[in-house]
């Protein structure tokens, strides 16, 4: 090619060359051009190879993730949580099958979605951003999940998404469990509640293969027995196309949905139901008290066979009601949430006489046979000591005392407990389970009571005030041996402590959870036998003598809860003891802890009524109806309270 | 083709042939024929679940395309560029004319009218009209040269490639016409023009693109289609665009990175199976090669391009003829720049301008057009190899 010559004479043969108008200049040589046109596609051709290098080699394995997420669904099947049922297999919470409105957040970008979202915002009669809010605020703490706008929703509602399936993208109907309450608010602080699992636990569920917003027990048996109770969701595998339809190789792993095992407990429902009803009527009936409690126990073993606490709860407002609703609840003064029966402290007030006299009997303060003077009213210190309407009960032995409820025969105990070394009351109220909680299974809410000592004075006193509080005086022995004082002790553990009294000296745990069963009903793991039992130390003589208290006490001609249960008969003898705790709201607080029937005792109750008065008319009555549910009479076999103390 | 003046007539059928083919540049046409057979095999697998009723739909039509493409590639064997300049001016008309009937009557096709319908044919005129423009412009150059100052030629020049090319980006198809440019100038380039024409071109392209792109709109004056913006900006920032576009894109990517070093094979590339890479037999085609063969066979696939190029590089540089020499740098640069431009937006580096892969992708008029390029390129290196350059 040529180089050399600047104008080439480069002319078709056979024209004739025309004189040139101006000489053209020809700077570069054609060699040059083409040379580095050769360079460029060298060059351009080279970064396309590089490019390829680093997409592919470098960054081959996110890529591969992201072809990965892109091709692979998983499909989550929601599995029914496991019913709770009462002893009988009566349920009291089950799973019901409901259809969410569901959101993927992942379908539901630009203008579309959001007129989506916007569209049926309005449809359910909500401002126009509502959903889209919801759904903002999901992706904040969850990223990428699957959001649920309106749960458990009604027929109307599945109808206008059906319908309108194409213009509501990302949008679907999707099936999940809610929790059912067959029973109302029964039971309602036993059972508990259920709710999405808490975001600031999120780590410690996800390590339990929990989802992200999977519903999870959040109160009482429904916590307590997670582990049980859960379902646990099915995945399925599939690979989808652009469209989102399950395409060719279809499902690549599956794992089936495994519904929750059924949890049996060991309230029996009439029990529950008898003694929910009692307390309930006490409370409206009393005009004074604002709320009341009770346990029902198998005195052998510990098995719970009833608990309530009022004023209640429903536990469905957890599920499906609306904030306000929820936090009405939450803030109630009435404070419905509190399970007084075991979260509630109160004073023991003469029901601890029994431990008083256990007390004395096994420490030796009291010789069996001794005629105690039992006035109305004692001087002991120096300071006068009344007894409950300053009755004069003569001379009478524990059993009497126990009977009659004389404060003057257990001040003489409480000032020779204060004189001898050692602290007799304070060892056998612990013996019997105070001053701890009773290891009841529920995730939380057991109070521990007080059991008043030295080391509590000076913990509690104010030394620049009032220094000689900061000892243990004799007025605070006379004071604790009626269970007065600084006593405290809450329903459950009353409960713990007579039915050691009731089944001959053993200190038992009470037990809600008797048993998970499957579906067939078969025992998969008992809950209620390998529960812990300790003998509490105390010998037949003691046992005889406080037993034969508490018989008189609620049959005697001086009993102080005779009218409520004299009448009964035989067979369905009670045993038990009345108490009415002074306090500082001013009207009494009513105790009552019996069991029957007396030979064989199969259940034990205990019962305190906020407020409620004197306890052989409040409480006394509340355990009549709910022993009666059990052992089988009828609740017009109870007497009412007529008598004192 | 046989119907053009000066033709040599005579002989036998199997004579024609053989002479036709000799002398060719071996190298370039057997790697044309192993990227379109490529090309046509990748079509298949990857529309095979496309069209359900017809899974060979796409297949039975490009192996049609390669075969006509081919058939006319041997006709150009014979085609004389001389002789034909006579027509330059003809040829230019008819260009005119298809591109214009299609503006102004041709079909609709997603937004942008290409084609011309001749009974069951879709002509798509701007695609055989990048081969007319290219010998076009080599006629005009070689013919004035010498007796035009540089500067008016080079305007001339533009002018000229300015008028089809309007066309073809009204229709619109942006892509076309930037071919049309890169032909215009890889002409003027080997033709020697001075290099301030080119720097003076690049810094009026440079505000043309800002003015276009990003300062009328702002303004509210609108000279491209919102999509054809999204198009070119999206390969900035592909994961943060929305749009349809951005969507390609990452998908594109997607599916050449996670083919890796040794790609998926052809039932497990998912993006391209699965239909999330979309145009996978078009304009992303590269993206299946490389899911699907990985870095290995997308390399590959680069070589055979690099091969291509090199022969039409060699061919220029041997032309017998400066018009030739020109034709081939126009042939060379619409090849070339296709490559770059439609593997660069798959691996994310260049703008979404609707260039297809040339060989590769499915379509009638492209395939046609690059064989018939091929054709031309392979007739000048026989004549540049037979007779060797001119040196006068």
């Amino acid at each position: 090619m040529s180089t050399t010559s600047p104008i080439p004479p480069d002319l078709p043969p056979g024209e004739e060359p025309r004189p040139p108008r101006r000489r053209i200049r020809r700077p570069t040589r054609p060699v040059l051009r083409m040379a580095s046109f050769t360079v460029a596609v060298l060059l351009l051709l080279g970064v396309l190879v590089a490019r390829l290098w680093f997409l592919q080699v470098i960054g081959g394995g996110d890529y591969q993730e992201r072809a990965e997420a892109n091709r692979l669904r998983t499909i989550i099947t929601e599995a029914p949580r496991g019913a709770i049922t009462d002893r009988n297999g009566a349920p009291l919470v089950t799973s019901r099958e409901v259809l969410n409105l569901v959101a993927e957040p992942s379908q539901l970008t630009g203008p579309e979605g959001a007129g989506a979202l916007r569209r049926l915002s309005v449809a359910l009669g909500h401002p126009p951003g509502y959903f889209a809010a919801k759904v903002k605020k999901s992706g904040e703490s969850r990223p990428f999940e699957a959001v649920v706008l309106e749960e458990d929703t009604t027929p109307e509602l599945q109808a206008y998404v059906e319908e309108r399936r194409a213009q509501l993208p990302g949008i679907s109907l999707q099936a999940a469990y809610v929790r059912d309450y067959p029973e109302g608010t029964t039971a309602a602080h036993v059972l508990g509640y259920t709710g999405p699992s808490p975001a600031e636990n999120a780590e410690e569920y996800g390590g339990r293969g929990y989802l992200g917003n999977e519903t999870v027990g959040r109160a009482g048996m429904e916590a307590e027995y997670e582990e049980y109770l859960r379902g646990i969701a099915g995945r399925e595998q599939v690979e989808v196309d652009a469209r989102g339809e399950v395409v060719g190789r279809g499902i690549l792993s599956q794992t089936p949905p495994r519904p929750g095992q059924t949890l049996r407990l060991s309230i029996d429902l009439k029990v529950q139901k008898a003694l929910e009803a009692a307390l309930r009527d006490e409370v409206r009936g009393s005009g004074t008290s604002t709320g009341a409690a009770g346990v029902a126990i198998d005195p052998k073993t510990g098995a719970v066979l009833a608990l309530a606490s009022y004023p209640t709860f429903d536990p469905d407002v957890f599920q499906s009601g609306s904030p306000r609703e929820v936090r009405r609840v939450l803030t109630s003064p009435a404070r419905p949430l509190l399970d007084r029966a075991i979260g509630g402290e109160y004073p023991a007030a003469s029901t601890f006489k029994a431990i008083t006299a256990t007390a004395a009997i096994e420490s030796g303060l009291y010789t069996p046979g001794e005629i105690i003077e039992s006035p109305g009213s004692v001087v002991l210190y120096k300071t006068r000591f009344k007894g409950f309407n300053e009755t004069d009960h003569g001379k009478i032995g524990v059993s009497e005392a126990l009977e009659v409820s004389s404060d003057t025969f257990f001040y003489e105990i409480g000032d020779r407990s204060y004189r001898v070394r050692g602290w007799p009351l304070q060892d056998w109220s612990r013996k019997f389970g105070l001053g701890r909680p009773t290891g009841l299974d529920t995730v939380e809410g057991e109070s521990a009571g007080l059991v008043p000592d030295l080391a509590y004075k000076r913990r509690t006193c104010d030394r620049a005030v009032d220094p000689i509080n900061c000892s243990w005086r004799p007025g605070d022995s006379i004071n604790m041996s009626i269970g007065q004082g600084n006593v405290l002790v809450t329903p459950i553990q009353m409960a713990v402590a007579y039915a050691a009294i009731a089944n001959g000296g053993t200190v038992v745990t009470p037990t809600l959870g008797r048993a998970v069963v499957d579906a067939d009903g078969r025992v998969l793991r008992d809950l209620l036998s390998a529960r812990a039992k300790r003998p509490l130390g105390i010998s037949e003589q003691s046992l005889q003598l406080v037993r034969t208290g508490l018989r008189r006490a609620a049959n005697g001609n001086g009993g102080t809860a005779t009218p409520v249960f004299g009448a009964l008969p035989e067979q369905f003898r009670v045993e038990g003891k009345t108490g009415t705790a002074e306090n500082s709201s001013g009207v009494d607080h009513a105790w009552y802890v019996g069991y029957a029937p007396a030979d064989d005792p199969k259940i034990l109750v205990a019962v305190v009524v906020e407020r409620g008065g004197q306890g052989a008319n409040s409480a006394a009555p509340v355990v009549c109806r709910a022993i009666g549910a059990y052992v089988g009479f009828s609740a017009d076999k109870c007497g009412t309270g007529a008598k004192v103390n | 083709m046989a119907t053009f003046p000066g033709e040599v007539g005579g002989g036998s059928a199997r004579a024609r042939t053989q002479s036709a083919l000799a002398g060719l540049d071996w190298w370039l046409l057997g790697s044309a024929i192993a990227v379109s057979g490529f090309g046509v095999y990748v079509v298949r697998i990857a529309t095979d679940g496309d069209i359900p009723s017809d899974p060979g739909y796409f297949f039975t039509r490009q192996v049609a395309y390669t075969l006509i493409g081919l058939v006319a590639l041997f006709f150009t064997l014979r085609l004389d560029l001389e002789r034909l300049s006579r027509y330059v001016w003809t040829l230019y008309a008819m260009l005119i004319a298809a591109v214009g009937i299609v503006l102004v009557l041709g079909s609709s096709a997603r937004g942008s009218t290409r084609w011309i319908e001749l009974g069951p044919l879709r002509l798509q005129p701007s695609e055989l009209g990048k081969v007319v423009i290219a010998f076009v412009l080599a006629v005009i150059v070689v013919e004035r040269i010498r007796s035009m100052d540089s500067a008016r030629l080079s305007l001339f020049v533009a002018g000229i490639a300015a008028v089809p090319a309007g066309i073809v980006f009204l229709q619109p198809d942006l892509g076309t016409s930037l071919v049309y440019a890169a032909i215009t100038v890889a002409i003027l380039w080997v033709a020697g023009q001075p290099i301030t024409h080119f720097i003076v071109a690049g810094a009026v392209v440079v505000t043309l693109a800002a003015l276009v792109l990003y300062i009328l709109p702002a303004a509210g004056v609108n000279v491209l289609k919102p999509y054809q913006v999204d198009r070119l900006t999206a390969f900035v920032d592909s994961g943060a665009d929305r749009s349809e576009t951005g969507y390609q894109l990452e998908q594109s990517k997607v599916a050449i990175g996670s083919g890796g070093a040794f790609g998926k094979g052809p039932s497990g590339a998912t993006q391209t199976i699965n239909d999330f890479l979309p145009e996978h037999h078009t304009d992303f085609i590269f993206a299946v090669v490389a899911e699907m063969f990985g870095f290995l066979g997308a390399g590959l696939l680069i070589a055979l391009y690099f091969v291509i190029i090199w022969r039409c590089l060699v061919i220029m540089r041997q032309a017998h003829t400066e018009l030739e020499r020109l034709v081939a740098a126009g042939l060379t640069a619409m090849l070339a720049f296709e490559v770059f431009v439609n593997i660069g937006m798959n691996v994310g580096i260049m703008p979404i301008t609707g260039i297809p892969l040339p060989f590769m992708s499915y379509g009638g008029s492209h395939t046609l057009t690059n064989l018939v390029a091929v054709g031309v390129l392979l007739r000048i290196g026989r004549r540049g190899r037979e007779l060797g350059p001119r040196t006068r």
